[in-house]
């Protein structure tokens, strides 16, 4: 088991390593931010200064070296634009994001999980038409769409909910439902397709066989052997919400790391963009390393082969 | 019908229907009570769906068409699913084909042997695991309580089958369906799960159906024989009665083809012309009409019936039973 960890460990430094590396090229790539600091009629040499003075006259894997000694020390670099370190504006708005990403995750995994259960043990009849209809829907509308859809309806024609913001726990609804509706349908299905696997397997004909009714058996036994696979979904889509929410807060102007990606890459703060695919790659292996754990929990045979 | 007074289990005149087609063709036996009846036959010859029909198991696309499923006074084909449900693992048990795949393999065996006697005799947990200990313990499972605690994966396929039999008697049930109960198991592991419930049938005086396709197995266990092909009891009879006389060419030419320890190791194994008919195609006659070599017009335009033949017990649909002679010559 431990060497299992230190193995996992190693594969998610080098994973965190590769996309700061690409982040870093590409960001770099995309130009160079100090015409974007000085004034519309700013001299040459003003700005050949300026360039120097931000160090970006320096050939690139000079800057590179330079960030990655930075960040053995836990220095992110300052914002080239605030001047103030890009991990105190990044970590300023993750709260915003982690309240809505939980909220979508509610959303998700509160609907999608039994919605899929109903549509794998209802096969056939009225409701599962009506689920099956809902999460196509949920996987097929955009999230800059649905979200737009909800502010009309419920906030412009219904007026029950605030249109944008974070004030209260209202103005948390409607942006948990844009971003948490496409994990819904991809919970909602996952499950549905793994527990009619599982419906499938001798295991359950054996539990009716002792007497078992069919919800029994479900309940007992086939939930846990159908949680497996959704819970690699689950991963995967932890990070995909954070992904997401890049479109979702400048929808519902709420102020969390998507908003504020969205700006940094405007006024080209690549520090600032940095810090923030840094912080979502580590969500993203973070995740994915708990979930190897969460299976051990659920299935003995990895729990004690291993 | 057989020379039963008070069968056990009487399946009267069963037909099960896929797509329409009647792939149980009208199967009437009965089981007394403490004996081990066999269903023979090759894939697909509805002997396996026979036996889930009688726990009312079958599957989405079968329908029971016709015919009674008696256990004593019961009707099983007349209870609603609460009632089955009630019946299932107390009265009527059943034992698969693939003893590993059937049990759940995030749970522990001795919770499932557990479950199996607190679904029906609402015990305590403590007591329930009690039984299962002791169930272990019948089935000749070393260190019991240790076992308990395994889960399906570290228990090797002959282990798993003595767990589902552990299952299918915690609640000393009067009717146990073993379907292909050796098949997935090694031979020598095949001899003892064989001799297990030989003896667990002697102690508790629980009946058996067993289904197979393994002639050896027929031999070792049962009392009675039926010998079903492509939907139909081709012959049934005692067991000692079907191997020294068949009276069906099919059942005369599947012996034939089973090596014997007196063959030469270098000669050719009898085998049987052709493959079993799908369902769509069962004419109106005979279903083996096209494979047998005895066949006449008669056997393709009229279906025989189960001709009482030889001793008490021993029944033929076959039109030619009198010229069984002619097969040994074919099959040797």
């Amino acid at each position: 088991m431990l060497r299992y960890a230190v193995e996992r460990l190693i594969q998610a430094i080098i994973a965190i390593f590769g996309v700061l590396t690409i982040v870093f090229v590409v960001m770099h790539l995309s130009g160079d931010p100090t015409l974007l600091l000085v004034p519309q009629d700013a001299s040459a040499e003003m700005i050949a200064q300026l360039r120097s003075q931000l160090g970006f006259d320096r050939p690139i894997y000079v800057q590179y070296l330079e960030y990655l000694g930075g960040l053995t020390q836990l220095d992110f670099g300052v914002s080239v634009v605030q001047r103030v370190p890009a991990l105190d504006i990044v970590l300023s708005r993750v709260p915003y994001t982690i309240m809505l990403a939980a909220g979508a995750l509610v959303v998700a995994i509160g609907m999608g999980i039994p919605a899929g259960i109903i549509m794998a043990t209802r096969r056939g009849t009225v409701i599962e038409r009506l689920l099956t209809a809902i999460v196509v829907t949920g996987q097929s509308v955009p999230t800059f769409l649905s979200g737009i859809v909800l502010i009309f309806f419920f906030g412009v024609t219904l007026r029950w909910l605030p249109t944008s913001g974070s004030g209260d726990f209202a103005s948390l609804i409607m942006p948990s439902i844009a971003l948490g509706a496409i994990s819904m349908s991809t919970f909602a299905r996952m499950t549905r397709i793994s527990i009619i696997d599982e419906l499938g397997k001798d295991y359950v004909r054996a539990g009716r066989a002792r007497g078992l009714s069919l919800s029994s058996v479900v309940f007992r036994h086939v939930l846990r052997n159908a949680a497996i696979p959704v819970i690699t979904i689950a991963a995967l889509e932890i990070g995909n919400l954070l992904a997401g929410a890049v479109i979702v807060e400048t929808v519902f102007a709420w102020p969390g790391i998507g908003q504020l990606a969205i700006q940094s890459i405007q006024s080209r703060d690549f520090l600032v963009v940095q810090v923030i695919v840094l912080l979502i790659s580590f969500v993203y292996v973070l995740t994915s390393v708990l979930a190897d754990f969460v299976y051990a929990i659920v299935d003995p045979r990895i729990r004690l082969v291993r | 019908m057989n020379a039963v007074a008070n069968p056990l289990l009487s399946v009267d005149r069963l037909t099960i229907e896929i797509g329409g087609a009647n792939v149980v063709d009208d199967i009437s036996f009965t089981v007394a009570p403490g004996k081990v009846m066999a269903l023979v036959g090759e894939s697909g010859c509805g002997k396996s769906l026979t036996s889930y029909a009688m726990l009312g198991l079958l599957p989405p696309a079968a329908k029971r068409t016709g015919g009674r499923i008696m256990l004593e006074s019961t009707d099983l084909g007349a209870m609603s699913e609460r009632q089955l449900r009630k019946a299932r693992g107390k009265d009527i048990s059943i034992i698969f084909q693939e003893p590993s795949a059937s049990l759940d393999p995030l749970t522990t065996v001795g919770s499932q042997i557990a479950e199996a006697y607190r679904v029906h005799q609402g015990a305590s947990r403590t007591e329930a695991y009690e039984k299962a200990r002791q169930m272990l313990v019948d089935v000749g499972i070393p260190d019991p309580t240790r076992r308990l605690d395994q889960y399906p994966f570290e228990l090797s396929g002959g282990m798993c089958q003595r767990i589902m039999i552990s299952i299918a008697l915690i609640n000393g049930p009067r009717l146990l369906v073993a379907d292909e109960p050796t098949t997935a198991l090694d031979v020598t592991i095949q001899a003892q799960i064989l001799d297990l419930m030989k003896k667990l049938v002697s102690e508790r005086g629980t009946a058996i159906v067993l289904i197979t396709h393994d002639m050896g197995v027929v031999a070792d266990i049962a009392d009675e024989v039926a010998v079903m092909y492509a939907g139909r009891i081709a012959e049934i009879a005692p067991v000692h009665a079907l191997f020294a006389a068949p009276k069906h060419p099919y059942t005369a030419l599947l012996l034939a083809s089973v090596p014997k320890l007196d063959h030469s190791p270098k000669a050719d194994l009898a085998t049987i012309e052709g493959t079993v008919p799908t369902p769509s195609e069962f004419g109106v006659g005979c279903r083996f009409a096209d494979r047998c070599p005895l066949v006449t017009d008669k056997c393709r335009s009229e279906q025989p019936p189960l001709f009482q033949s030889g001793e008490s017990g021993h029944r033929s649909a076959c039109w030619h039973i009198d010229r069984m002679a002619e097969i040994r010559g074919v099959a040797a």
